[in-house]
């Protein structure tokens, strides 16, 4: 069962970049236009500014509406809490942008990775690393278990 | 453990607490339940005139405004006539 359990992790982890986290796609859409709703029903249509993980935002040359949709009001420059948000509005090509930017950052990875492999051969003899290495000759803190374990 | 993840990638309807229903492929989520939707469309019921979709795009709802989220058959769902639907809109829910 925890093999299945692990070949499952491997394969949705392998595929990872398909799904897009929120807050990615909305750190993308910095400065792009977006449209935003508030729970109260009022719209906010601007550029986005900044934003940050509680999807707190600033947004610039804001059209205001109200939630009747019938009065508008022209901003500067407004903040908007993120807990007040119902949803946002953002451009269709952003979606392609944020999982382009995912893959190059997953290839990246897996060529930093890569490199880290092939060095890692040479572990035992010239590179001491962290745990085994540090253990030999050195005073050790209950660490003789786990290296011979590994 | 309750997940999204079998619904990435799967056209879904998303139900609002002010009671809109909203149809989109989901692009993502994340713990809060925020949702990305792509290629999303709003469906506004009404006893008069047969439901209307209107187009929205790409969206990104809030977690805490989600009442439900339920994967749609497509096959089902684009062999109904929405103009043939007469239903009352759904009132936002009540606290």
């Amino acid at each position: 069962m925890s093999e299945g359990h692990g070949a499952a992790r491997e394969s949705s982890l392998g595929e990872w970049p398909r799904s897009t986290l929120p807050l990615s796609l909305l750190n993308a859409a910095q400065n792009k236009p977006m449209l935003v709703e508030l729970k109260n029903g009022e719209t906010f249509n601007g550029h986005l500014v900044n934003c940050d993980n509680f999807m707190n935002i600033t947004l610039r040359e804001v059209y205001q509406t109200n939630a009747e949709g019938d009065r508008f009001w022209k901003v500067k420059e407004c903040y908007i809490r993120g807990s007040t948000i119902k949803y946002l509005r953002v451009p269709d090509t952003l979606l392609d942008a944020v999982k382009e930017e995912q893959n190059r950052a997953r290839e990246a990875g897996r060529s930093a990775r890569g490199a880290h492999v092939s060095g890692a051969g040479n572990r035992g003899r010239g590179m001491p690393q962290r745990g085994r290495g540090a253990v030999r000759g050195g005073p050790m803190r209950g660490g003789r278990g786990r290296g011979r374990g590994m | 453990m309750a997940t999204l993840q079998g619904y990435v990638d799967h056209r879904v309807l998303l139900i609002l607490q002010d009671g809109r229903a909203i149809v989109g492929v989901m692009a993502g989520y994340d713990q809060k339940s925020n949702v990305v939707l792509s290629d999303s469309k709003e469906r506004v019921y009404s006893v008069e005139d047969g439901v209307e979709e209107i187009p929205l795009g790409l969206y990104l709802v809030k977690g805490d405004q989600i009442v439900l989220i339920g994967e749609l058959d497509e096959a089902l769902d684009q062999s109904i006539d929405l103009s043939t639907i007469r239903a009352e809109p759904l009132p936002p829910i009540r606290y």
